[in-house]
């Protein structure tokens, strides 16, 4: 087994940080060998704002992981997320000069380069550009254009971009543990990874990863990333309502949230109480269940129909053949798949990671697609280039500080 | 320093200002002034299109030369648009006649902008006006020639005018997104526009406890082949000083404010309603000074305005490039009543990377109330009149937990961070 093919992916995420390390084989599957976690502190909606503090939880959480996997991380892949992070998509063109008819590679670069040739806000750097269609002379569903013929070749990307800065404060805070940060990926497009296949991507899908400060979704459509966002409101969302609906601790709120709290209306008896125990600096209190449930259920609609309009736009669902995927620690709330359905009007499956090998049992747990969905970018950036479901990504990733 | 008596600086406050719009890139410019509303300001707006006057807003509307373009346009002929405006030359004395400020606001590199501006502000000058162009540099997708024709002439209006101010609309349009419609786009290159020449009337008409009149203006934006730096922040609240002066920091152009340090003459220019304190000055002042370099020579002014109400705005004006020394200290043909504080060279272009911060409220009227160190008797202040505020999107403080301290998350002018249920005002049971 080669060092190289054990990958590490980092997310730095705003209720647990999670270090997962993998293996990347040969066949197109990945085993993973250990992760490891700590709470998050220091991190609000994806982004870091305190950053001694989050410098250690990273330290513990990569710790862990290397005490489960017994290997030593040296690098790692790193998601990034918040609210700066924004997308387009562009097309490319260039011109193959006249003393050759051959497309070769560096026409590739340069096709990316033109794509990029894009107004972001000054402040943005590029994430990524995923490729999603080669033209040649104008000519549709080129899937590999090195080596053909042609005058013209021209390539639609989605591009993903964010704040330089911001961007860069996560990888400082990784890098001074003296760890190494090979890229970063936007998070949604990692837990893409781990939940379609070729297949599910081909035929189109929508993938909403909910976490506790974010909820960012990807839109696969013929097999290539169509677009793509993050919405700065999560869990963390769901638990301050609680806290403030029902007027208790956040810490409580949390763990009522997670034990008894659903989406789902009118599902409880009337006068249906939850009762929350006494402990250390909380004295004992009944609340109605029902209001519970409402406090959650607006704040999960109300995400669910913000990223709803956006497909609206496009009538972007109706390309979707494999439906809605949602992952992320949010997907876990009870109920939260009826009431997709019922917001998105198509099909909704609770994804976990079922694409690896390993020890995944204890981690079928979509808090953790981000971290696995990592290691299998990582896997594919290994693959071969030309070939593969990763021509379709961009082979130049770009990587800060 | 050429201090006028007394009596000529009360007087500035009733400058006749004319705006002329020349050209297609003048026309837009105008009709967002007409919508944005400068008090006691003619527009008028001379083309050599008929076509445009359709949609000009403008009172007074000259066709030029309707011998030689008939009415139909120059098509980008700078000669063509210099010969209209010299048949027409009666037609513009007479438009522009009465004026102690004459703004000509034109778009560089086009024929009737490019051909007849100089022609306008000699016939300003001949009437003891003082001329001020606003110029935008054409974008740079319009190509190398009409960016070389766009060079030329404002090397050209600069013999002509008093003071020439030349905006990139590069620059302009560079915080507007990918996806924006070129519409859109222009009309951000004219919004920034608008509010420059806002804020620059303001400081010429306005007297307050200590004036900083077009002496100041030029002194700030002359410079040898200068890019002026321009930004403007409002706020109000308890951090609104720093909030202001962040807000008018925040223009790209100034790079957040480093480019301050390499300027050497700046305008700072603060106005309020009646709490201004002096503990906010010196907390803006303090901070501001850190942006700029040590030699940086600091034109502050200070104005209190009842109508802004709790709001404090700020206004900084500047030129990045090499000083002219000043040579000659012959005033040029400026009218007796226009308070001169400093002898007036002609002021060369000054290319001014202008900033729109969108998110702070439009500049309110004109009422930014002037004040410089030189002189002043307070009684003399009398509220002009002043425009209705302009909507600004204002977020109650609501609850927001453990979010309070966190960037807020916005969209369609809700707080996302404000709990749904509170938002919606749902009942137990009610989802919606």
């Amino acid at each position: 087994m080669a060092s190289e093919d054990i990958v590490v992916g980092l997310e730095i995420g705003t209720s647990k940080i999670c270090a997962v390390v993998g293996e990347t084989r040969r066949d197109g599957s990945v085993k993973i060998l250990g992760v490891g976690q700590s709470p998050s502190r220091g991190v609000r909606k994806g982004e870091i704002v305190d950053f001694e503090t989050a410098g250690k939880c990273v330290r513990e959480a990569l710790a862990d992981a290397e005490e489960k996997s017994d290997v030593m991380i040296r690098s790692v892949l790193l998601a990034v997320t918040g609210s700066h992070i924004g997308s387009l998509n562009n097309r490319g063109s260039v011109d193959i000069p006249e003393d050759r008819e051959e497309i070769c590679e560096e026409d590739f670069e340069e096709v990316q380069a033109a794509a990029r040739e894009v107004s972001i806000p000054p402040a943005n750097q590029f994430v990524h550009s995923v490729l999603q269609h080669y033209y040649v002379d104008g000519q549709d569903g080129v899937l590999n254009p090195i080596g053909m013929m042609g005058r013209k070749l021209e390539a639609d990307f989605h591009i993903i971009h964010g704040v330089g800065t911001r961007i860069k404060n996560s990888i400082r805070c990784v890098k001074e543990l003296d760890i190494n940060v090979e890229a970063v990926v936007f998070a949604p497009l990692a837990a893409a990874q781990v939940m379609l296949d070729l297949n599910q991507k081909n035929l189109g899908a929508l993938v909403i990863d909910m976490g506790g400060g974010t909820s960012g979704y990807i839109v696969y459509i013929d097999g290539a990333v169509k677009y793509s966002r993050c919405l700065a409101v999560g869990g963390d969302h769901i638990t301050n309502d609680i806290s403030l609906g029902l007027r208790i601790p956040m810490a409580r709120a949390e763990r009522l949230k997670i034990e008894e709290g659903s989406v789902l209306l009118g599902q409880s008896r009337p006068g249906d109480r939850v009762v929350l125990k006494d402990e250390t600096g909380f004295s004992g209190r009944e609340l109605d269940r029902e209001m519970l449930n409402t406090i959650i259920h607006c704040r999960v609609r109300e995400i669910f129909e913000l990223l709803k309009r956006d497909f609206e736009k496009g009538n972007i669902l109706h390309f979707l053949g494999s439906g809605l995927l949602l992952t992320g620690g949010c997907s876990l709330i009870k109920g939260i798949d009826q009431l997709a359905e019922e917001v998105f009007g198509m099909p909704v499956h609770l994804s976990h990671s079922h694409t690896v090998g390993g020890i995944t049992s204890p981690f079928e747990n979509p808090q953790f697609s981000t971290a696995i969905g990592l290691v299998k970018y990582a896997q594919a950036m290994q693959g071969e280039k030309p070939r593969g479901w990763f021509s379709r990504f961009s082979r130049k990733l770009r990587i800060f500080g | 320093m050429i201090e006028l008596p007394g009596s000529a600086q009360s007087s500035t406050a009733d400058l006749r200002i004319k705006v002329i719009g020349l050209g297609g890139a003048g026309n837009h410019l105008l009709n967002r002034l007409q919508r944005d509303g400068v008090p006691a300001t003619d527009l008028v707006v001379l083309d050599t299109d008929s076509q445009m006057f359709d949609s000009s807003e403008a009172a007074l509307k000259v066709l030029l030369g309707t011998g030689v373009a008939q009415g139909l346009g120059t098509g980008g002929d700078p000669e063509l648009g210099y010969r209209a405006a010299e048949e027409s030359a009666e037609e513009i004395r007479a438009s522009i006649d009465g004026a102690d400020l004459l703004f000509v606001c034109m778009g560089l590199g086009g024929g009737t902008g490019s051909g007849a501006a100089a022609l306008v502000a000699a016939y300003g000058q001949e009437q003891e006006a003082l001329v001020i162009v606003f110029a935008t540099m054409p974008f740079s997708f319009e190509g190398e020639r009409r960016r070389a024709l766009a060079e030329e002439t404002l090397a050209t209006l600069e013999s002509y005018a008093d003071l020439v101010i030349c905006f990139e609309n590069d620059k302009m349009a560079s915080t507007v997104s990918a996806g924006t419609e070129l519409r859109e786009a222009f009309a951000m290159a004219d919004l920034i526009l608008s509010q420059a020449m806002r804020s620059i009337t303001a400081l010429m008409r306005r007297r307050g406890l200590i004036h900083a009149g077009f002496a100041q203006v030029a002194a700030a934006l002359r410079a040898q082949n200068a890019r002026a730096l321009f930004g403007l922040g409002e706020a109000d609240g308890t951090h609104r000083a720093l909030t202001a002066l962040e807000r008018a920091l925040q223009s790209p152009l100034m790079d957040r404010g480093r480019l301050l340090s390499d300027v050497h003459n700046v305008l700072i220019h603060v106005a309020a309603g009646r709490n201004l304190t002096l503990d906010e000055v010196q907390l803006f002042m303090t901070e501001f000074n850190r942006h700029i370099g040590e030699r940086t020579r600091i034109l502050f002014s200070a104005a209190i305005d009842p109508l802004l109400g709790e709001r404090l705005s700020i206004v900084i004006v500047s030129a990045l490039g090499e000083p002219i020394p000043v040579e000659v200290a012959v005033p040029r043909r400026v009218p007796a009543h226009l308070e001169i504080k400093k002898a007036e060279p002609i002021a060369p272009p000054v290319v001014v990377e202008a900033y729109s911060p969108l998110v702070t409220a439009p500049l309110t009227g004109l009422n930014v109330r002037n004040v410089s160190r030189t002189a002043e008797e307070s009684d003399d202040i009398h509220p002009p009149q002043r425009l209705p505020e302009p909507a600004q999107v204002q977020f109650e403080p609501a609850t927001r937990g453990r979010f309070e301290k966190s960037e807020p998350t916005i969209v369609d002018g809700q707080d996302l961070d404000v709990p749904t249920f509170l938002r919606r005002n749902a009942k137990a049971g009610q989802g919606r």
